[in-house]
């Protein structure tokens, strides 16, 4: 066993304090805006000094952006609601119809399954804007147009094909004898899927949902494009508080900071699983 | 609105009385100026609506789509009006600015039939219009019977109309006879300089009256002010660093971007002698006086430098000094405006910026949003907007003649009405119109950021870019 020293320890420990320092610094300070009033913000030089306010966190929550032209109604509480109801939904869609899939892509050879595969992994490829310019008519037509449910239907363009292949590395690491032995003793092949390749494919699942969930929470276009104002996610409504009579930057460093705290939540609670399964999904045994 | 409140604002409506008096009066009620203001409209609501037959469309729908702005504060505010007069119903959807053109655009180019009329920048409708996605609005502020007698089209300052109007051949000259009305104006931006003065003051300079002598002002109040630079332009990659007040000052020497020959032919004008001489003159002027970090400084840092007190002159849109000169701004209520003559005769020609109404060519009833388009743009609701918000500046002459939105400008905007009084006979767009218009002018801002970067002399720069503008136009078809 080895021993370090104690001054490999110190260097160590102040090594990994500065590279937590150096990619916490930006959301440190954009913690201490949002604490701040405008005119502190912008006076030079900055400093770290000043009298933390809460005002522009009561201005989202009151809907009110007060300009310096004039009062201005903002719905970034309506556009935090809709990220949450895109990207939930969407990544719930997703591994609805995902795993199964990737578990047959992973299980089953048939006919033009590679093919399939890849064809769901090219939605990746294309430029949003190719696809999204002919699905507004489409949506239109079918009246789906400014629907959550329309735009969860296209959000499957970034989440399904993540599941499916993060899961499939996955599935195919599980040694098939497992699932065999289970099947010998007279399971079918959906008890097999659900009581052996599921529970031990989960942590896989989980990190595989969860970026799902981030790439969906920082899709910006989608709802651009297809929907009206009332459906628009955190990421467009953070551009409210940038108008023509000046830039809120205070309200804009609260709205950063509700609107990352979801998926920063989410991504501290699952992080053991995020490490763990895209580890293990990556490397084939 | 109570008796005496009524027969005075009927009275004047009746043309009994002056504003003046009107004022006058309503402040012996104990009626504030602003809600003077919102009675006079009510009041010139119903006067309007008894010429015309505002009911025709009454129970029809339309939808809207709005940028944040405060125009759209303005129309919101008196909204109420309009439904109450026409009986229609008028839902809108508002977006960010930074992202508005995207989502016009986007709906425009799918042929969506969701909006059925926009706010629009007229250099947007050189893409929009000859695309066949708006329409040439001339059909019907032209046809009597569906547009209000009081709708007085001329009214609109001739430089800012007719700037809305093109007749799609690229080089076309705006406003000509044949000239399509792809948009209506609503409100609009002329480039001035607004200032600091106590930072002027400090120096113990005056209102620079042309380059040389901006280039000076600038030069000696960054040195006389600690820790302040001294003029804010635009300086980012995009068409929007040209506009302002670099194309004002170029065109008031009598510069152009393009040639048109005879034969309708474009051609790079941007490496004359007379426009290296000015462009040496503008880089020297950042590189001297203008912001560290000039390069990435687009509408938001210009103003929001001059707001916080880290500049002291911007040559920009005026309504952006205008919006710094209040709210929190560490300078508010002490910046004032000056209108620009590069050349220094006196008469400054400065390039706008319009924003417009447009009706989408996909929208399904183009003549019940046009009861929309014409009471938005008409001359009540400017109106409202100059008096009580920040409808500024208006697009009508009328407006600009009214007592009410002048007194109001000149107690907060010392100089804002003067300036804008010597300014609009020469404003206009001073681009010209063709199809590749952003690309070329995108270019144009990239060359000037080299130049002030020392990457490429201003000669060498200039000529490289008109080589790459020619044969960009070659091969378009223009050239």
């Amino acid at each position: 066993m080895q021993h370090q020293s104690v001054l490999e320890n110190w260097l160590r420990g102040i090594a990994l304090a500065l590279i937590v320092l150096f990619f916490m610094f930006p959301i440190f300070w954009i913690l201490l805006m949002s604490l701040q009033t405008n005119e502190t913000i912008l006076r030079s030089p900055p400093s770290m000094v000043f009298s933390p306010t809460l005002s522009n966190y009561q201005a989202i929550f009151a809907g009110r952006l007060d300009s310096n032209a004039a009062s201005l109604d903002i719905r970034f509480l309506g556009n935090l609601w809709n990220s949450i109801i895109l990207s939930v939904g969407s990544v719930g869609v997703a591994l609805l119809f995902g795993v199964p899939a990737a578990y047959a892509f992973a299980r089953y050879k048939f006919r033009g399954s590679e093919d399939i595969a890849f064809t769901l992994l090219s939605f990746r490829f294309a430029p949003p804007l190719l696809v999204l310019l002919p699905l507004t008519s489409y949506f239109q037509t079918l009246g789906i147009a400014d629907t959550y449910f329309g735009l969860i239907w296209v959000y499957q363009l970034i989440c399904l094909p993540l599941i499916l292949w993060i899961v499939r590395g996955y599935f195919e690491d599980i040694p098939a004898d497992v699932e065999h032995a289970y099947r010998i003793a007279g399971h079918g092949w959906f008890a097999t899927f659900r009581n052996i390749a599921l529970p031990l494919a989960r942590p896989g699942i989980a990190a595989a949902g969860l970026l799902a969930f981030i790439f969906a929470w920082n899709n910006f276009i989608f709802a651009l494009v297809l929907a009206s104002a009332d459906k628009q996610p955190v990421t467009v409504g953070a551009l409210a508080f940038v108008t023509a009579s000046g830039i809120q930057y205070g309200q804009i460093a609260a709205a950063v900071v509700l609107s990352i705290a979801p998926t920063l939540a989410l991504a501290l609670y699952a992080q053991r699983y995020l490490v763990e399964g895209l580890s293990l999904g990556a490397v084939k045994g | 609105m109570h008796e005496k409140e009524r027969d005075l604002v009927s009275a004047f409506m009746r043309g009994e009385m002056d504003r003046r008096e009107l004022i006058r009066g309503l402040g012996a009620l104990g009626v504030t100026a602003g809600t003077a203001g919102t009675l006079l409209n009510m009041a010139a609501t119903k006067a309007m609506a008894a010429d015309f037959d505002w009911m025709k469309h009454s129970g029809k729908s339309i939808k809207i789509l709005l940028n944040k702005h405060p125009y759209t504060d303005a129309l919101l505010a008196n909204l109420d009006n309009f439904k109450s007069m026409t009986g229609m119903e008028v839902a809108y959807d508002i977006f960010p600015e930074d992202v508005y053109f995207d989502k016009v655009t986007a709906a425009l180019s799918s042929r969506s039939s969701e909006y059925d009329a926009f706010m629009v920048g007229a250099y947007m409708t050189w893409t929009y219009g000859p695309a066949g996605w708006i329409v040439d609005h001339n059909e019907w502020i032209m046809d009597s019977d569906k547009t209000n007698p009081a709708y007085n089209w001329t009214d609109m300052i001739e430089g800012v109309r007719k700037s809305c109007a093109w007749n799609g051949r690229p080089g076309g000259a705006l406003g000509s006879d044949d000239a399509m009305q792809w948009c209506v104006p609503w409100g609009y931006e002329q480039n001035n300089l607004s200032y600091n003065a106590a930072m002027l003051e400090n120096s113990g300079i005056g209102i620079p009256n042309n380059l040389d002598e901006l280039m000076e002002a600038a030069a000696k109040v960054q040195a006389d002010n600690e820790g302040i630079y001294g003029i804010g332009v635009r300086g980012s990659r995009s068409w929007a660093t040209i506009h302002p007040g670099f194309l004002s000052a170029y065109s008031n020497l009598g510069e152009v971007d393009l040639n048109v020959s005879a034969d309708g032919k474009l051609s790079a004008a941007m490496n004359t002698d007379a426009s290296k001489e000015f462009h040496a003159k503008w880089v020297k002027m950042i590189q001297d006086s203008g912001a560290a970090d000039w390069s990435s400084h687009t509408w938001y840092q210009v103003g929001t430098d001059l707001g916080a007190g880290k500049s002291a002159i911007i040559y920009d849109a005026d309504i952006l000094g205008y919006f710094m000169n209040g709210g929190e701004n560490a300078m508010a209520g002490q910046l004032a405006y000056a209108p620009f003559a590069a050349s220094g005769n006196g008469a400054p020609t400065p390039n706008i910026w319009i924003w417009s109404l447009s009706m989408s060519k996909f929208s399904r009833d183009l003549d019940a949003t046009w009861y929309f388009m014409q009471w938005a743009t008409g001359t009540e609701h400017a109106l409202f907007g100059a008096r009580n918000m920040d409808f500024v500046n208006p697009v009508r002459q009328s407006v600009w003649d009214d007592p009410m939105f002048r007194d109001r400008i000149a107690q907060s905007y010392p100089g804002y009405v003067e300036m804008h009084d010597v300014s609009a006979p020469g404003a206009a767009i001073k681009f010209t119109a063709q199809p590749l218009f952003f690309d070329l002018t995108t270019e144009w801002a990239a060359s000037l950021q080299k130049m002030v970067a020392n990457e490429v002399p201003v000669d060498e720069g200039l000529d490289q870019l008109a080589e790459s503008v020619n044969r960009q136009l070659n091969e378009a078809g223009l050239g």
